[in-house]
């Protein structure tokens, strides 16, 4: 049986994560956890509560440091081949402890990339218990990013495949440059403001153009605590939109 | 570009020895035709041609630098 990772479901996300760390017989500490959907008392209360789901699974950085503590654990950790050419000083004093972190993996992959691109810009990293941000030093052309961030996009997709290909540990990519991310929640926001003042003045849905997942996630959290406006998704993958709703009246 | 478009390939795939990238050189437009082992062909399609179609995003950011537009195509 595969106990390496386990899916959850609890009211909210703590109580998920205490589930998992009985599940594991293990501290919160020690697990990796990933929020598949944050739970919600629904929108409003007219639209039904959503559980808040996780996913657990045991830090490899343990089983790396502890071998065979358990028998569940006991696979090895490969090192992954990643071509390395890719070489430069302060990378290689990172990556020589006990095989290689997801990060620095992600961290080489990257800085492949961009050298093939011929961009060779610095990359940083910032690593949280379940995202790994990468963030490139660009050159403020925009290059990297792309038209709706697409490049950008598309860059942090490759990387999150290469990096996670082997699956026993996974964690979230998140790649950046010249404030993107940031910068495009901002007028992802007053564009959410915006709409749901004419949904509010025209008494009538409003739809917005289609989007991914993250950026409907915004779109969606700068609505909730309007309550006069609901929103919902409709459509099915790239084409997937948002629809604002005035609330009905009671 | 050929160098990343193997990179790119060998770093999604389980077999990196197997990846193999053609040119197809015709002046404005190149083609590049990537094959990979039979096992990895998923990877580098992806969920409804997804990765696919990352790939070729990169690769025209990076071709836009270089005023040239590069076709990938992805060989069985």
């Amino acid at each position: 049986m595969d106990r390496k990772t386990l899916d959850l479901e609890g009211k909210t996300i703590d109580e998920a994560i205490e589930k998992a760390c009985k599940e594991f017989g293990l501290p919160r500490e020690r697990l990796n956890i990933e929020i598949v959907s944050e739970g919600s008392s629904g929108f409003l209360g007219i639209i039904g509560s959503k559980k808040a789901c996780i996913r657990a699974s045991v830090m490899s950085f343990d089983l790396a440091m502890e071998g065979d503590r358990d028998n569940e654990h006991e696979q090895k950790i490969e090192t992954q081949p990643v071509p390395q050419t890719a070489s430069d000083p302060m990378e290689a004093t990172v990556a020589d402890d006990n095989g290689e972190s997801l990060a620095v993996k992600a961290k080489e992959v990257l800085h492949g990339i961009l050298q093939r691109m011929g961009l060779d810009f610095p990359v940083n990293i910032d690593e949280t218990h379940d995202t790994i941000n990468l963030r490139i030093e660009g050159d403020g052309s925009g290059l990297l990013i792309g038209k709706g961030g697409q490049t950008l996009d598309a860059l942090q997709y490759i990387i999150n495949k290469a990096t996670n290909k082997n699956g026993k540990e996974r964690k979230r990519i998140i790649l950046d440059t010249e404030d993107y991310r940031m910068r495009r929640e901002k007028t992802l926001i007053a564009l959410a403001e915006k709409l749901g003042q004419k949904a509010k003045r025209t008494r009538k849905p409003v739809t917005v153009n289609p989007m991914n997942a993250h950026d409907r996630r915004i779109i969606h959290l700068a609505l909730q605590d309007d309550k006069q406006l609901m929103t919902k998704s409709r459509g099915e993958g790239n084409y997937r939109k948002i629809i604002i709703l005035p609330a009905k009246k009671n | 570009m050929k160098e990343l478009i193997t990179y790119i390939a060998r770093a999604l795939v389980d077999h990196p020895d197997e990846v193999k990238v053609f040119e197809v050189d015709g002046g404005r437009t190149s083609i590049f035709e990537l094959r990979v082992s039979k096992q990895d062909i998923g990877k580098v399609i992806g969920k409804e041609g997804k990765t696919a179609k990352a790939m070729r995003t990169i690769i025209s950011a990076a071709a836009s630098k270089l005023r040239k537009n590069y076709i990938l195509e992805i060989m069985e």
